[in-house]
């Protein structure tokens, strides 16, 4: 008769085994638990339940269900937004509080959603379908809602929910003037009446005293370097302290403190922010300028001053900072007083000769004279010469005043 | 005697069960990686289709070039007939009738206006889409409309083709 | 005994009778042969193994994890496979979708993740087990060739660590991209070739597209493959050797013992026979006191193993979320940037023999990437023919003759440990020591 052989372990293991099972089990019912437990699920209830007491039982019928997304391929952004926002385009709630509220018409002509999508214009992280992971309050996600929760939580002075223009920007940014981006249009307002470009280079024009800012806005926020920074330490915050004060944050710099109130220190961080690549195909950009394109005046005015008396300024890039009012020069930024009696302005307040001054410059004419523009000892030469020339025209031009 | 046995059966049940459980939580997990490879948000052009308010449709024949949909409307009565000839996919013409007729067309009556004239290879479709001659082998498609939930537009499915008896009455 | 219908003996195979949906009831000792031989998944087992074999505090069944873990793996990267894109424009998105909107996904994912990490440990302490019982010696018995079955086991050390390196560049986010630019970087240093080895790795100069398809293609099929095909040698091997080496053990230590004279067995006339019955003194392994059948008792065991690690695991990983950093950008490195963790003892080693004296530099890449891990793979490697105990200590857990090797194998994983800690933990910003006490300076990560 055939044995089978004593064994000692089915006593302790079966048991163990079926303990597996159960664990098993529970780990089916975990996970689809946690598969189950996202907030889009409740919104979407929840919106139901807003349509069925306005409209009726019908009209929330046709509500949709399930993950929406709005996948726009040329940008490559996948917008799940409209999972939990569904009322966009539903008349009527107009008034109610998100997520329920119907977004207002006017921006959705020229920028429709099916070709924009929502994250282009709002930010935040459109991949996800929970809160804090869309609005993009995550750690890892560097672009945040722009919303005016966000305006209040970095203080903004004046319009709180200013902050998405800075996205507005990333395609107009070659506007003069965008409509409804208002802190933005101060800012370049402010770009142009002080100078920016003196020693900047601005959408591929400018100096090169400082940094060149075409990209700047491209920057992660771990490359900036907030130790000198009080206060919130976000790349915003950086921006506005260094408007108001450059050397404060950024010790080497040459940067002149333009006394900018709070309102137009952020203005100008928010246009900073937004200059960045737009990978867009050229049909999104139709109809915005492509380049900074100067009005016929300004064009005129440029052909005049860079033909007339004073052209060798112009022409070596003094007429930058320094206006030269005897040739009818106009610096786009009044940084250096004017050229025309240079020759006696420098000698009072230095007590030097222009002759002196050249060679061996102080202040910003050091850094200028060292960095941006190197006149060779001949340059220098005409300089002095020019200097002389337009100071003997000043001397005439006092004389027929006084008479 | 009885004891031990009625322990052991419980027991032995117990076991049973939980192995059993197990199985068939595995096969729980394959199933849950097989539900994962079914796509929750599609990724391709999207099917439905906003055409505008009815409003803005007039009575008889709209022409949607970039839908390449016959949009007809008879008083509040709407239906769509697709543009794409069935023979090899151009866009077919609509050509007006001298007079409208009446038929009945799926077991309603329909007000024929229109018929269709392929330009490629000369296929022709009377004002139902129905094919009359020519190389195109099937009818034109028909394809549900609806008016969308939010806004009152006109959408247009075209992933869901309708019989002949579609009518939508806004 | 139960009196289900047997179904009829298959030809092929006389005195093979084959069960309709195999069971795990044999009814007798040669009912649980045939079910291990009529099976083609179970052919790698014995129709019997030895009760020492079984035990849990012997070998903790490490192997078994890890081959359950390795099975894991598979499973959880299949549906991935369809889900993941490995284009450098779509990966990130594909990972983002594969977290939020497949379904089941994020926890498919964390699966896949939590596996490979305890992959790496159940490797690494099953070759520490194996190291401390001394088990890649041959025993006793004729034909044995252990120290090849370790062979290939650090092979399939390297194999792990590769595929897990492969893996982790996948997500195509920062902390991806940069840990395998520092582990290719390492790659660099070795002497002659090192340029080529990691361009060869990069499929190219930069890490781009061409890196990510070649390491993609190699972490589907050509390392698990290779894996896999291992894995099939290992086990005939154990099998060839006699099984593991605790059986060995037993053999080597038992001591004769008195068996009454079993009804069904015949015995020769060398039977020694004292007193008037006859006796039978028995010295063997196939006794059995000493045996259990392989189904159902190995292989419940092994259920156990398997399902018990799937069940942990499948816990786990609903309540471990994958980390998902910044997309990838090869302008901005993090701050630090670190190899994935099983490599941070090699990073930290490489960070502590660079040593600038002057305007002289001691490549630390050189010794601490190259020369260092390269001296401890060829020892581990090679150890089973400098060992110089006997062989009568294979299979036992810290025995006396091996006490100096244990010994130094502790301190080398101490270190190894000591220095991944401080890798991990205590290494911040610019790679500065921040003591348990000190706090990391915040990186600001918001416009």
């Amino acid at each position: 008769m055939e044995q089978r052989t004593n064994s000692p372990y089915p006593r302790i293991d079966r048991p163990m085994l079926a303990i597996i099972g159960v664990f098993l089990v529970l780990s089916c019912v975990l996970f689809f638990a946690s598969d189950r437990d996202h907030d889009w699920r409740y919104y979407q209830a929840a919106f139901k339940g807003e349509v069925a007491t306005q409209f009726g039982q019908e009209r929330a019928a046709q509500v949709t269900t399930g993950i929406q997304q709005i996948w726009v391929a040329d940008l490559g952004r996948a917008d799940r937004c409209i999972t939990c926002h569904q009322a966009v385009s539903w008349k009527g709630f107009e008034n109610a509080e998100e997520p329920f509220r119907t977004h207002p018409l006017e921006p959705l002509k020229a920028h429709p959603i099916e070709k924009f999508g929502c994250t282009s214009c709002h930010g935040g992280q459109g991949w996800a379908v929970d809160v804090i992971e869309a609005h993009g309050e995550v750690a890892h996600w560097e672009e945040p809602l722009l919303s005016r929760a966000l305006g209040e939580d970095y203080s903004l002075s004046g319009n709180k929910g200013a902050l998405i223009q800075m996205n507005c920007n990333i395609c107009h940014r070659y506007d003069r003037e965008t409509k409804g981006a208002d802190a933005i249009n101060l800012a370049k307002r402010l770009v142009d009446e002080k100078g920016c470009r003196a020693c900047h280079v601005i959408n591929n024009r400018g100096g090169r005293i400082g940094p060149d800012l075409t990209r700047v806005g491209e920057k992660a926020p771990e490359q900036y370097d907030y130790s000198r920074l009080s206060g919130q330490k976000t790349a915003f915050a950086w921006h506005v302290a260094h408007f108001k004060n450059p050397k404060e944050v950024s010790t080497d710099s040459t940067m002149p403190v333009f006394g900018f109130n709070t309102e137009q220190a952020q203005a100008l961080a928010m246009l900073v922010l937004s200059w960045r690549p737009a990978d867009v195909p050229a049909a999104y950009l139709a109809g915005a300028p492509r380049t900074d394109v100067p009005t016929p005046e300004q064009a005129a005015e440029e052909l005049r001053m860079r033909t007339g008396p004073g052209k060798w300024f112009v022409e070596t890039g003094c007429a930058t900072c320094h206006s030269i009012q005897v040739y009818g020069v106009k610096a786009p930024a009044q940084i250096g007083p004017d050229l025309s009696n240079a020759v006696e302005d420098v000698q009072s307040r230095f007590g030097r000769t222009i002759d002196d001054f050249l060679r061996e410059p102080t202040g910003t004419m050091s850094v200028v004279l060292s960095r941006q523009i190197i006149l060779t000892p001949e340059q220098k030469a005409i300089a002095i010469q020019k200097l002389r020339e337009a100071f003997a025209v000043y001397q005439k031009q006092q004389a027929e005043k006084e008479r | 005697m009885s004891e031990p046995t009625k322990k052991n059966d419980r027991r032995d049940f117990l076991i049973k069960l939980g192995t059993g459980a197990g199985v068939c939580a595995l096969g729980i997990q394959g199933l849950a990686s097989a539900r994962s490879l079914m796509p929750n948000v599609s990724y391709d052009a999207p099917t439905t289709v906003k055409l505008g308010p009815p409003a803005e449709f007039p009575d008889g024949l709209k022409f949607l070039a970039d839908e390449r949909l016959f949009i007809f409307r008879d008083g509040n009565t709407f239906h769509a007939v697709s543009a794409v000839c069935t023979h090899l996919g151009c866009t077919v013409r609509a050509e007006a009738l001298p007079r409208p007729e009446t038929a009945t067309v799926g077991g309603a009556p329909l007000k024929l206006t229109h018929k269709f004239i392929c330009p490629c290879h000369g296929s022709q479709y009377a004002g139902d889409g129905t094919n009359i001659s020519g190389p195109a082998p099937k009818p034109l498609s028909w394809y549900r409309l609806s008016v969308a939930g939010d806004d009152g537009q006109l959408v247009v499915d075209l992933a869901d083709e309708v019989d002949r008896d579609f009518r939508l009455t806004v | 005994m139960t009196m289900t219908p047997t179904p009829a003996p298959h030809p092929e195979a006389p005195g093979v009778r084959p069960r309709r949906f195999w069971s795990v009831t044999p009814r007798s000792d040669r009912d649980a042969g045939d079910a291990i031989t009529s099976n083609f998944m179970l052919h790698a087992f014995p129709a019997k193994v030895s009760k020492a074999s079984m035990a849990w505090s012997y070998s903790f069944w490490l192997g078994t994890i890890t081959a359950a873990l390795f099975l894991l793996l598979t499973l959880s990267g299949l549906p991935l496979m369809f889900l993941y894109v490995p284009s450098v424009e779509r990966a990130y998105q594909s990972v983002k979708d594969i977290e939020y909107v497949i379904t089941f996904g994020s926890w498919i994912r964390a699966v896949h993740r939590i596996a490979a990490h305890a992959m790496v440990v159940a490797v690494v302490l099953h070759l520490a087990r194996v190291f401390f019982t001394g088990a890649y010696k041959n025993g006793i018995a004729r034909g044995q060739h252990r120290e090849w079955n370790w062979v290939i086991g650090v092979v399939m050390l390297l194999l792990t660590l590769f595929l897990s390196f492969t893996g982790y560049l996948l997500p195509w986010d920062q902390l991806a991209f940069w840990a395998v630019t520092v582990g290719t970087n390492i790659a660099s240093a070795i002497p002659w070739v090192g340029a080529q080895v990691r361009e060869l790795l990069i499929g190219g100069r930069e890490i781009e597209q061409a890196t990510l398809i070649r390491f993609y293609a190699l972490h589907i099929i050509v390392l698990p493959g290779a894996l896999g095909g291992l894995f099939a040698y290992h086990m005939w091997r154990v099998r060839k050797d006699g099984g593991l080496a605790r059986a060995d053990r037993e053999e080597i230590t038992e001591v004769a013992r008195q068996v009454s004279p079993s009804p069904t067995k015949t015995y020769t006339l060398l039977g020694v026979t004292t007193g008037t019955a006859p006796t039978v003194t028995a010295r063997s392994l196939e006794a059995p006191n000493t045996t259990v059948n392989a189904v159902p008792d190995l292989t419940r065991r092994a259920m156990i193993a398997t399902l018990g690690t799937f069940a942990v695991i499948s816990i786990l990983a609903v309540f471990i979320a994958s980390p998902l950093e910044e997309p990838a950008n090869a302008l901005i490195t993090p701050n630090p940037a670190k190899a994935p963790w099983y490599f941070l003892w090699l990073q930290e080693i490489v960070t502590d023999t660079t040593i600038h004296m002057g305007s002289f530099t001691i490549n630390g890449a050189f010794i601490g990437g190259v020369i260092l891990p390269g001296v401890l793979i060829g020892l581990l490697t090679v150890w089973p023919w400098l060992d110089r105990s006997p062989s009568a200590v294979t299979g036992e857990w810290f025995p006396r003759a091996r006490r100096t090797q244990n010994l130094v194998f502790i301190l080398v994983m101490v270190a190894i440990l000591l220095l991944t800690y401080v890798g991990m933990e205590m290494r911040g910003p610019y790679w500065q020591i921040y003591w348990p006490w000190e706090t990391w300076p915040s990186m600001p990560g918001r416009i």
